[in-house]
Protein backbone atom coordinates (compact mmCIF):
# COMPACT_ATOMS: atom_id res chain seq x y z
CA UNK A 1 0.00 0.00 0.00
CA UNK A 2 2.70 2.48 0.96
CA UNK A 3 4.47 3.43 -2.18
CA UNK A 4 7.99 4.73 -1.97
CA UNK A 5 8.42 5.56 -5.66
CA UNK A 6 5.78 8.30 -5.97
CA UNK A 7 4.53 10.82 -3.42
CA UNK A 8 1.53 9.75 -1.35
CA UNK A 9 -1.70 11.46 -2.33
CA UNK A 10 -4.33 12.66 0.11
CA UNK A 11 -7.68 14.40 -0.30
CA UNK A 12 -9.24 16.74 2.25
CA UNK A 13 -13.03 16.97 1.97
CA UNK A 14 -14.18 19.84 4.18
CA UNK A 15 -16.52 22.77 3.54
CA UNK A 16 -15.04 25.12 6.14
CA UNK A 17 -12.13 26.87 4.41
CA UNK A 18 -10.19 27.47 7.63
CA UNK A 19 -10.37 23.90 8.87
CA UNK A 20 -9.59 22.70 5.34
CA UNK A 21 -6.44 24.83 5.26
CA UNK A 22 -5.36 23.48 8.64
CA UNK A 23 -5.87 19.86 7.56
CA UNK A 24 -3.87 20.48 4.40
CA UNK A 25 -0.97 21.77 6.48
CA UNK A 26 -1.17 18.80 8.85
CA UNK A 27 -1.07 16.33 5.97
CA UNK A 28 1.67 18.16 4.11
CA UNK A 29 3.82 17.84 7.22
CA UNK A 30 3.40 14.08 6.79
CA UNK A 31 4.68 14.44 3.21
CA UNK A 32 1.36 13.94 1.49
CA UNK A 33 0.51 15.72 -1.74
CA UNK A 34 -2.89 17.15 -0.83
CA UNK A 35 -5.94 17.89 -2.99
CA UNK A 36 -8.74 19.97 -1.47
CA UNK A 37 -12.48 19.55 -1.99
CA UNK A 38 -15.18 21.74 -0.49
CA UNK A 39 -18.10 19.38 -1.09
CA UNK A 40 -18.79 15.66 -1.26
CA UNK A 41 -19.15 15.12 -4.99
CA UNK A 42 -15.95 16.95 -5.92
CA UNK A 43 -14.26 15.03 -3.09
CA UNK A 44 -15.24 11.70 -4.68
CA UNK A 45 -13.91 12.93 -8.03
CA UNK A 46 -10.66 14.12 -6.44
CA UNK A 47 -10.06 10.70 -4.90
CA UNK A 48 -10.80 9.06 -8.22
CA UNK A 49 -8.45 11.40 -10.11
CA UNK A 50 -5.53 11.29 -7.68
CA UNK A 51 -5.86 7.67 -6.61
CA UNK A 52 -5.42 8.98 -3.08
CA UNK A 53 -4.30 6.74 -0.23
CA UNK A 54 -5.78 8.90 2.50
CA UNK A 55 -9.02 10.90 2.76
CA UNK A 56 -10.13 13.15 5.58
CA UNK A 57 -13.85 13.55 5.44
CA UNK A 58 -16.19 15.95 7.21
CA UNK A 59 -19.58 14.44 8.03
CA UNK A 60 -21.56 17.59 7.34
CA UNK A 61 -21.08 18.72 3.78
CA UNK A 62 -23.20 21.04 1.63
CA UNK A 63 -24.27 18.41 -0.95
CA UNK A 64 -24.03 14.75 0.06
CA UNK A 65 -22.99 13.84 3.59
CA UNK A 66 -19.77 12.20 4.65
CA UNK A 67 -21.42 8.79 5.04
CA UNK A 68 -22.61 8.89 1.42
CA UNK A 69 -19.19 10.09 0.21
CA UNK A 70 -17.60 7.14 1.99
CA UNK A 71 -20.07 4.68 0.48
CA UNK A 72 -19.25 5.98 -3.02
CA UNK A 73 -15.51 5.93 -2.37
CA UNK A 74 -15.68 2.29 -1.36
CA UNK A 75 -16.95 1.41 -4.84
CA UNK A 76 -13.50 2.08 -6.30
CA UNK A 77 -11.04 3.08 -3.58
CA UNK A 78 -9.40 1.40 -0.61
CA UNK A 79 -7.95 4.66 0.68
CA UNK A 80 -7.79 5.16 4.43
CA UNK A 81 -10.74 7.32 5.41
CA UNK A 82 -10.55 9.46 8.53
CA UNK A 83 -13.94 10.91 9.31
CA UNK A 84 -14.32 14.19 11.16
CA UNK A 85 -17.36 15.12 13.19
CA UNK A 86 -18.27 18.24 15.13
CA UNK A 87 -19.86 16.17 17.90
CA UNK A 88 -17.72 14.00 20.14
CA UNK A 89 -20.79 12.06 21.29
CA UNK A 90 -21.48 11.03 17.68
CA UNK A 91 -18.37 8.89 17.48
CA UNK A 92 -19.86 6.00 19.47
CA UNK A 93 -22.85 5.94 17.16
CA UNK A 94 -20.66 6.09 14.06
CA UNK A 95 -18.52 3.25 15.36
CA UNK A 96 -21.63 1.13 15.44
CA UNK A 97 -22.45 1.85 11.80
CA UNK A 98 -20.77 0.25 8.86
CA UNK A 99 -19.77 3.53 7.25
CA UNK A 100 -16.61 2.24 5.59
CA UNK A 101 -14.46 4.79 7.44
CA UNK A 102 -11.24 3.60 9.10
CA UNK A 103 -11.23 5.99 12.05
CA UNK A 104 -13.12 8.94 13.55
CA UNK A 105 -11.97 12.12 15.14
CA UNK A 106 -13.98 14.96 16.66
CA UNK A 107 -13.59 18.68 16.17
CA UNK A 108 -11.90 20.61 17.57
CA UNK A 109 -8.89 18.41 17.05
CA UNK A 110 -5.23 18.86 17.81
CA UNK A 111 -2.88 18.59 14.81
CA UNK A 112 -0.66 16.19 16.75
CA UNK A 113 -3.57 13.87 17.41
CA UNK A 114 -4.59 13.83 13.75
CA UNK A 115 -1.04 13.02 12.70
CA UNK A 116 -0.78 10.25 15.28
CA UNK A 117 -4.03 8.71 14.09
CA UNK A 118 -2.89 8.79 10.47
CA UNK A 119 0.43 7.17 11.30
CA UNK A 120 -1.47 4.48 13.17
CA UNK A 121 -3.75 3.91 10.19
CA UNK A 122 -0.81 3.36 7.88
CA UNK A 123 0.79 0.93 10.30
CA UNK A 124 -2.35 -1.17 10.28
CA UNK A 125 -2.42 -3.90 7.66
CA UNK A 126 -4.96 -3.45 4.91
CA UNK A 127 -7.73 -5.95 4.57
CA UNK A 128 -6.49 -8.51 2.08
CA UNK A 129 -9.62 -8.55 -0.12
CA UNK A 130 -8.92 -5.52 -2.29
CA UNK A 131 -5.21 -6.14 -2.90
CA UNK A 132 -5.96 -9.78 -3.75
CA UNK A 133 -8.42 -8.61 -6.39
CA UNK A 134 -5.84 -6.18 -7.78
CA UNK A 135 -3.30 -8.97 -7.84
CA UNK A 136 -5.68 -11.22 -9.70
CA UNK A 137 -6.13 -8.57 -12.38
CA UNK A 138 -2.41 -7.99 -12.62
CA UNK A 139 -1.85 -11.74 -12.95
CA UNK A 140 -4.41 -11.99 -15.71
CA UNK A 141 -2.87 -9.06 -17.60
CA UNK A 142 0.56 -10.64 -17.27
CA UNK A 143 -0.77 -13.91 -18.64
CA UNK A 144 -2.51 -12.05 -21.50
CA UNK A 145 0.75 -10.27 -22.29
CA UNK A 146 2.54 -13.63 -22.43
CA UNK A 147 -0.10 -14.98 -24.85
CA UNK A 148 0.17 -11.88 -27.02
CA UNK A 149 3.97 -12.01 -27.06
CA UNK A 150 3.91 -15.69 -27.98
CA UNK A 151 1.96 -14.93 -31.15
CA UNK A 152 4.76 -12.93 -32.73
CA UNK A 153 7.08 -14.77 -35.09
CA UNK A 154 10.16 -16.00 -33.27
CA UNK A 155 12.34 -16.12 -36.33
CA UNK A 156 13.10 -13.45 -38.82
CA UNK A 157 11.93 -14.42 -42.25
CA UNK A 158 14.66 -14.76 -44.89
CA UNK A 159 13.39 -14.16 -48.36
CA UNK A 160 16.09 -13.74 -50.99
CA UNK A 161 16.20 -10.15 -52.20
CA UNK A 162 13.95 -8.71 -49.44
CA UNK A 163 14.45 -7.03 -46.09
CA UNK A 164 11.56 -7.92 -43.77
CA UNK A 165 11.11 -6.64 -40.21
CA UNK A 166 8.40 -6.22 -37.59
CA UNK A 167 8.15 -4.37 -34.28
CA UNK A 168 5.61 -4.40 -31.51
CA UNK A 169 5.13 -2.31 -28.38
CA UNK A 170 2.38 -3.50 -26.05
CA UNK A 171 0.37 -1.32 -23.71
CA UNK A 172 -0.06 -2.23 -20.09
CA UNK A 173 -3.68 -3.15 -20.74
CA UNK A 174 -2.73 -5.66 -23.51
CA UNK A 175 -4.51 -5.19 -26.81
CA UNK A 176 -5.18 -7.54 -29.69
CA UNK A 177 -2.43 -6.58 -32.15
CA UNK A 178 -0.18 -9.20 -33.69
CA UNK A 179 1.64 -10.02 -36.88
CA UNK A 180 2.76 -13.32 -38.27
CA UNK A 181 4.83 -14.44 -41.23
CA UNK A 182 6.38 -17.59 -42.64
CA UNK A 183 8.40 -18.58 -45.63
CA UNK A 184 6.86 -20.51 -48.49
CA UNK A 185 8.46 -22.25 -51.47
CA UNK A 186 8.06 -19.14 -53.63
CA UNK A 187 8.24 -16.33 -51.08
CA UNK A 188 6.31 -15.59 -47.91
CA UNK A 189 2.88 -15.15 -46.35
CA UNK A 190 2.16 -12.29 -43.98
CA UNK A 191 -0.75 -11.61 -41.62
CA UNK A 192 -1.24 -8.39 -39.69
CA UNK A 193 -4.26 -8.24 -37.40
CA UNK A 194 -5.87 -6.26 -34.60
CA UNK A 195 -8.54 -7.98 -32.52
CA UNK A 196 -10.89 -5.50 -30.92
CA UNK A 197 -10.74 -5.37 -27.15
CA UNK A 198 -8.20 -5.63 -24.37
CA UNK A 199 -6.71 -8.16 -22.02
CA UNK A 200 -7.02 -11.91 -22.16
CA UNK A 201 -10.13 -11.81 -24.37
CA UNK A 202 -8.33 -9.94 -27.16
CA UNK A 203 -5.18 -12.05 -26.77
CA UNK A 204 -7.14 -15.29 -27.12
CA UNK A 205 -8.98 -14.04 -30.21
CA UNK A 206 -5.64 -13.02 -31.71
CA UNK A 207 -4.29 -16.52 -31.00
CA UNK A 208 -7.27 -18.09 -32.78
CA UNK A 209 -6.89 -15.80 -35.78
CA UNK A 210 -3.21 -16.63 -36.09
CA UNK A 211 -3.83 -20.38 -35.97
CA UNK A 212 -6.72 -20.25 -38.45
CA UNK A 213 -4.74 -18.13 -40.90
CA UNK A 214 -1.84 -20.57 -40.73
CA UNK A 215 -4.21 -23.47 -41.39
CA UNK A 216 -5.12 -22.11 -44.84
CA UNK A 217 -1.51 -21.58 -45.96
CA UNK A 218 -1.75 -24.38 -48.53
CA UNK A 219 -4.97 -23.18 -50.16
CA UNK A 220 -3.77 -22.04 -53.60
CA UNK A 221 -5.78 -18.83 -54.17
CA UNK A 222 -5.48 -16.10 -51.55
CA UNK A 223 -9.16 -15.10 -51.82
CA UNK A 224 -10.26 -18.72 -51.21
CA UNK A 225 -7.84 -19.08 -48.32
CA UNK A 226 -9.01 -15.84 -46.73
CA UNK A 227 -12.68 -16.61 -47.35
CA UNK A 228 -12.49 -19.97 -45.62
CA UNK A 229 -10.40 -18.64 -42.73
CA UNK A 230 -12.68 -15.67 -42.16
CA UNK A 231 -15.78 -17.88 -42.08
CA UNK A 232 -14.19 -19.92 -39.29
CA UNK A 233 -13.09 -16.82 -37.41
CA UNK A 234 -16.53 -15.21 -37.78
CA UNK A 235 -18.31 -18.19 -36.27
CA UNK A 236 -15.85 -18.14 -33.35
CA UNK A 237 -16.28 -14.40 -32.84
CA UNK A 238 -20.05 -14.59 -32.80
CA UNK A 239 -19.87 -15.63 -29.15
CA UNK A 240 -17.75 -12.69 -28.08
CA UNK A 241 -19.26 -9.82 -30.07
CA UNK A 242 -15.76 -8.88 -31.15
CA UNK A 243 -14.16 -8.36 -34.56
CA UNK A 244 -10.73 -8.36 -36.15
CA UNK A 245 -9.22 -5.99 -38.69
CA UNK A 246 -6.76 -7.83 -40.92
CA UNK A 247 -4.25 -7.39 -43.67
CA UNK A 248 -3.11 -10.62 -45.29
CA UNK A 249 -0.59 -10.84 -48.12
CA UNK A 250 1.30 -13.39 -50.17
CA UNK A 251 4.56 -12.46 -51.84
CA UNK A 252 6.06 -14.12 -54.88
CA UNK A 253 9.66 -13.15 -54.33
CA UNK A 254 11.03 -13.73 -57.84
CA UNK A 255 8.52 -11.46 -59.57
CA UNK A 256 7.82 -9.11 -56.67
CA UNK A 257 4.11 -9.77 -57.11
CA UNK A 258 2.21 -9.17 -53.88
CA UNK A 259 -1.42 -10.35 -53.57
CA UNK A 260 -3.24 -8.95 -50.60
CA UNK A 261 -6.60 -8.65 -48.87
CA UNK A 262 -7.46 -5.85 -46.52
CA UNK A 263 -10.41 -6.51 -44.21
CA UNK A 264 -11.20 -3.24 -42.47
CA UNK A 265 -7.61 -2.51 -41.58
CA UNK A 266 -6.87 0.28 -44.06
CA UNK A 267 -3.43 1.09 -42.66
CA UNK A 268 -1.14 -0.59 -45.20
CA UNK A 269 0.93 1.68 -47.44
CA UNK A 270 2.78 1.03 -50.64
CA UNK A 271 5.86 3.28 -50.73
CA UNK A 272 7.48 3.01 -54.17
CA UNK A 273 11.13 3.94 -54.67
CA UNK A 274 9.94 6.52 -57.17
CA UNK A 275 6.57 8.17 -56.87
CA UNK A 276 4.10 9.00 -54.13
CA UNK A 277 3.06 6.63 -51.35
CA UNK A 278 -0.36 5.05 -51.68
CA UNK A 279 -2.56 3.80 -48.91
CA UNK A 280 -4.00 0.42 -49.85
CA UNK A 281 -7.75 0.81 -49.61
CA UNK A 282 -9.70 -1.72 -47.62
CA UNK A 283 -11.73 -4.23 -49.64
CA UNK A 284 -14.40 -4.80 -47.02
CA UNK A 285 -15.32 -4.54 -43.34
CA UNK A 286 -13.39 -6.28 -40.55
CA UNK A 287 -13.78 -10.04 -40.05
CA UNK A 288 -16.50 -11.06 -37.61
CA UNK A 289 -19.15 -8.46 -38.35
CA UNK A 290 -21.20 -9.92 -41.16
CA UNK A 291 -21.75 -13.52 -42.20
CA UNK A 292 -21.11 -14.48 -45.82
CA UNK A 293 -18.82 -11.54 -46.42
CA UNK A 294 -16.34 -11.82 -49.29
CA UNK A 295 -13.16 -9.81 -49.65
CA UNK A 296 -11.70 -9.46 -53.14
CA UNK A 297 -7.93 -9.75 -53.44
CA UNK A 298 -5.79 -7.03 -55.01
CA UNK A 299 -2.26 -7.04 -56.35
CA UNK A 300 0.73 -4.81 -56.59
CA UNK A 301 4.28 -5.26 -57.76
CA UNK A 302 7.23 -4.56 -55.51
CA UNK A 303 10.08 -3.23 -57.65
CA UNK A 304 13.60 -2.98 -56.24
CA UNK A 305 13.62 -0.22 -53.61
CA UNK A 306 9.83 -0.36 -53.04
CA UNK A 307 8.38 -0.94 -49.57
CA UNK A 308 5.17 -2.28 -48.13
CA UNK A 309 4.44 -0.80 -44.69
CA UNK A 310 1.67 -1.91 -42.35
CA UNK A 311 0.96 -0.28 -38.99
CA UNK A 312 -1.72 -0.60 -36.31
CA UNK A 313 -4.26 2.09 -35.45
CA UNK A 314 -2.14 3.13 -32.47
CA UNK A 315 0.06 4.96 -35.00
CA UNK A 316 -2.91 6.56 -36.75
CA UNK A 317 -4.40 7.73 -33.43
CA UNK A 318 -1.27 9.80 -32.79
CA UNK A 319 -2.04 11.91 -35.87
CA UNK A 320 -4.63 14.60 -36.48
CA UNK A 321 -5.57 13.47 -39.95
CA UNK A 322 -5.12 10.60 -42.35
CA UNK A 323 -3.14 12.87 -44.70
CA UNK A 324 -0.65 13.77 -41.97
CA UNK A 325 -0.38 10.07 -41.06
CA UNK A 326 0.42 9.06 -44.65
CA UNK A 327 3.00 11.86 -45.00
CA UNK A 328 4.79 10.84 -41.79
CA UNK A 329 4.78 7.12 -42.57
CA UNK A 330 6.16 7.81 -46.03
CA UNK A 331 8.86 10.07 -44.60
CA UNK A 332 10.17 7.57 -42.03
CA UNK A 333 9.99 4.76 -44.59
CA UNK A 334 12.21 6.68 -47.00
CA UNK A 335 14.62 7.78 -44.26
CA UNK A 336 15.30 4.34 -42.78
CA UNK A 337 18.28 2.44 -44.19
CA UNK A 338 16.89 -0.95 -43.14
CA UNK A 339 13.41 -2.33 -42.44
CA UNK A 340 14.37 -2.62 -38.75
CA UNK A 341 15.21 1.08 -38.64
CA UNK A 342 11.94 1.95 -40.34
CA UNK A 343 9.96 -0.16 -37.85
CA UNK A 344 11.63 1.57 -34.90
CA UNK A 345 10.86 4.99 -36.39
CA UNK A 346 7.23 4.01 -37.07
CA UNK A 347 6.79 3.09 -33.40
CA UNK A 348 8.24 6.47 -32.47
CA UNK A 349 5.42 8.17 -34.42
CA UNK A 350 3.16 7.09 -31.53
CA UNK A 351 5.17 8.10 -28.43
CA UNK A 352 4.88 5.54 -25.64
CA UNK A 353 3.99 8.22 -23.10
CA UNK A 354 0.72 9.12 -24.83
CA UNK A 355 -0.26 6.00 -26.78
CA UNK A 356 -3.46 4.37 -25.47
CA UNK A 357 -3.16 1.34 -27.69
CA UNK A 358 -0.61 -1.27 -28.76
CA UNK A 359 1.62 -0.09 -31.57
CA UNK A 360 2.74 -2.54 -34.25
CA UNK A 361 4.59 -2.14 -37.53
CA UNK A 362 5.76 -4.46 -40.30
CA UNK A 363 7.96 -3.46 -43.24
CA UNK A 364 8.71 -5.51 -46.37
CA UNK A 365 11.28 -3.83 -48.61
CA UNK A 366 12.60 -5.20 -51.87
CA UNK A 367 16.33 -4.67 -51.95
CA UNK A 368 17.82 -2.60 -54.73
CA UNK B 1 -12.98 14.98 -20.55
CA UNK B 2 -15.18 12.38 -18.92
CA UNK B 3 -17.26 10.46 -21.46
CA UNK B 4 -20.96 10.75 -20.95
CA UNK B 5 -24.05 9.23 -22.46
CA UNK B 6 -27.66 10.22 -22.10
CA UNK B 7 -30.73 9.07 -23.94
CA UNK B 8 -34.21 10.22 -24.79
CA UNK B 9 -37.02 8.02 -26.07
CA UNK B 10 -38.93 9.77 -28.89
CA UNK B 11 -42.00 8.79 -30.91
CA UNK B 12 -40.36 6.54 -33.49
CA UNK B 13 -36.84 6.08 -32.16
CA UNK B 14 -34.58 6.54 -29.15
CA UNK B 15 -31.71 9.02 -29.33
CA UNK B 16 -28.47 8.29 -27.45
CA UNK B 17 -26.19 11.31 -27.12
CA UNK B 18 -22.48 10.67 -26.88
CA UNK B 19 -20.24 13.40 -25.49
CA UNK B 20 -16.44 13.14 -25.46
CA UNK B 21 -13.92 10.55 -26.65
CA UNK B 22 -15.35 7.18 -27.58
CA UNK B 23 -12.43 4.99 -26.50
CA UNK B 24 -11.65 1.93 -24.42
CA UNK B 25 -12.90 3.62 -21.24
CA UNK B 26 -16.18 4.87 -22.72
CA UNK B 27 -17.00 1.87 -24.93
CA UNK B 28 -18.49 -0.38 -22.21
CA UNK B 29 -20.64 2.52 -20.98
CA UNK B 30 -22.10 3.08 -24.44
CA UNK B 31 -22.99 -0.61 -24.63
CA UNK B 32 -24.63 -0.42 -21.23
CA UNK B 33 -26.75 2.58 -22.20
CA UNK B 34 -27.83 1.14 -25.56
CA UNK B 35 -28.64 -2.22 -23.98
CA UNK B 36 -30.78 -0.40 -21.45
CA UNK B 37 -32.57 1.46 -24.25
CA UNK B 38 -33.17 -1.73 -26.25
CA UNK B 39 -34.25 -3.64 -23.15
CA UNK B 40 -36.68 -0.81 -22.46
CA UNK B 41 -38.48 -1.55 -25.74
CA UNK B 42 -36.89 0.88 -28.21
CA UNK B 43 -35.22 -1.11 -30.97
CA UNK B 44 -34.71 1.85 -33.33
CA UNK B 45 -31.70 3.66 -31.92
CA UNK B 46 -29.82 6.72 -33.16
CA UNK B 47 -26.43 7.45 -31.65
CA UNK B 48 -25.86 11.18 -31.94
CA UNK B 49 -22.11 11.73 -32.35
CA UNK B 50 -22.18 15.52 -32.76
CA UNK B 51 -20.02 15.95 -29.65
CA UNK B 52 -17.68 13.02 -30.16
CA UNK B 53 -14.50 14.10 -31.88
CA UNK B 54 -12.50 10.92 -31.37
CA UNK B 55 -13.24 7.23 -31.68
CA UNK B 56 -10.78 4.30 -31.55
CA UNK B 57 -11.26 0.63 -32.37
CA UNK B 58 -12.83 -0.07 -28.97
CA UNK B 59 -15.39 2.64 -29.67
CA UNK B 60 -16.07 1.17 -33.09
CA UNK B 61 -16.45 -2.22 -31.44
CA UNK B 62 -19.04 -0.80 -29.06
CA UNK B 63 -21.04 0.71 -31.93
CA UNK B 64 -21.00 -2.64 -33.71
CA UNK B 65 -22.03 -4.49 -30.57
CA UNK B 66 -24.89 -2.02 -30.18
CA UNK B 67 -25.88 -2.45 -33.84
CA UNK B 68 -26.04 -6.20 -33.32
CA UNK B 69 -28.14 -5.77 -30.18
CA UNK B 70 -30.62 -3.48 -31.94
CA UNK B 71 -30.91 -5.80 -34.96
CA UNK B 72 -31.34 -8.81 -32.70
CA UNK B 73 -34.33 -7.00 -31.19
CA UNK B 74 -35.80 -6.54 -34.67
CA UNK B 75 -34.71 -2.94 -35.03
CA UNK B 76 -31.68 -1.02 -36.26
CA UNK B 77 -28.98 1.33 -35.03
CA UNK B 78 -27.95 4.38 -37.00
CA UNK B 79 -25.48 7.13 -36.33
CA UNK B 80 -25.89 10.86 -36.79
CA UNK B 81 -23.80 14.05 -36.97
CA UNK B 82 -20.53 12.16 -37.47
CA UNK B 83 -17.40 14.30 -36.94
CA UNK B 84 -14.31 14.11 -39.20
CA UNK B 85 -12.08 11.76 -37.17
CA UNK B 86 -14.95 9.35 -36.53
CA UNK B 87 -15.86 9.48 -40.23
CA UNK B 88 -12.25 8.65 -41.08
CA UNK B 89 -12.23 5.58 -38.81
CA UNK B 90 -15.52 4.39 -40.34
CA UNK B 91 -14.17 4.80 -43.87
CA UNK B 92 -10.81 3.19 -43.11
CA UNK B 93 -12.44 0.10 -41.72
CA UNK B 94 -15.09 0.07 -44.44
CA UNK B 95 -17.70 0.25 -41.72
CA UNK B 96 -19.41 3.22 -43.35
CA UNK B 97 -21.22 0.62 -45.48
CA UNK B 98 -22.54 -1.18 -42.40
CA UNK B 99 -23.19 1.72 -40.03
CA UNK B 100 -25.26 4.24 -41.92
CA UNK B 101 -24.51 7.87 -41.06
CA UNK B 102 -27.15 10.61 -41.21
CA UNK B 103 -26.72 14.37 -40.94
CA UNK B 104 -28.94 14.60 -37.86
CA UNK B 105 -30.73 12.35 -35.37
CA UNK B 106 -34.12 13.50 -36.73
CA UNK B 107 -33.25 12.34 -40.24
CA UNK B 108 -31.86 8.94 -39.23
CA UNK B 109 -35.24 7.20 -39.24
CA UNK B 110 -36.95 9.87 -41.31
CA UNK B 111 -37.42 7.66 -44.36
CA UNK B 112 -39.25 4.81 -42.66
Amino acid sequence: MVSTSSPRQAVVVEDDADIRGLLVLILEQLDFVVTEASDGLSGVEAVRNTNAELVTLDINLPDIDGMEVCRRLREFSDAYVLMLTARADEIDRLNGLDTGADDYISKPFSPKEVQARIRALFRRARTPAAPAEDQRQVDELERAAVVQQSLLPRETVRVEGYDVAGAFRPTRSVGGDFYDWYQTSDGMHLTFADAMGKGMGAALIAATVRAVMRSVADTPAIADAFGSASATITSDLDQSGSFVTMFHARLDSASGKLSYIDAGHGLALYVPADGAAQRLVSAGPPVGILDDQLWPAAELELEPGDSLVIVSDGVLDAHDSLEEFVINVEKVTRNGATSDEVCAALLELAPAATAEDDVTAVVVRRKR
Amino acid sequence: MQMQFSYEVKDTYAEVKSVGRLNMVAAPKLREVVNEVVAGGSNRVVVNLAETNFMDSSGLGALIGCLKAARQAGGDLRIAAVQPQVKMVLELTNMDRVLTAYPSAEEAFGDD
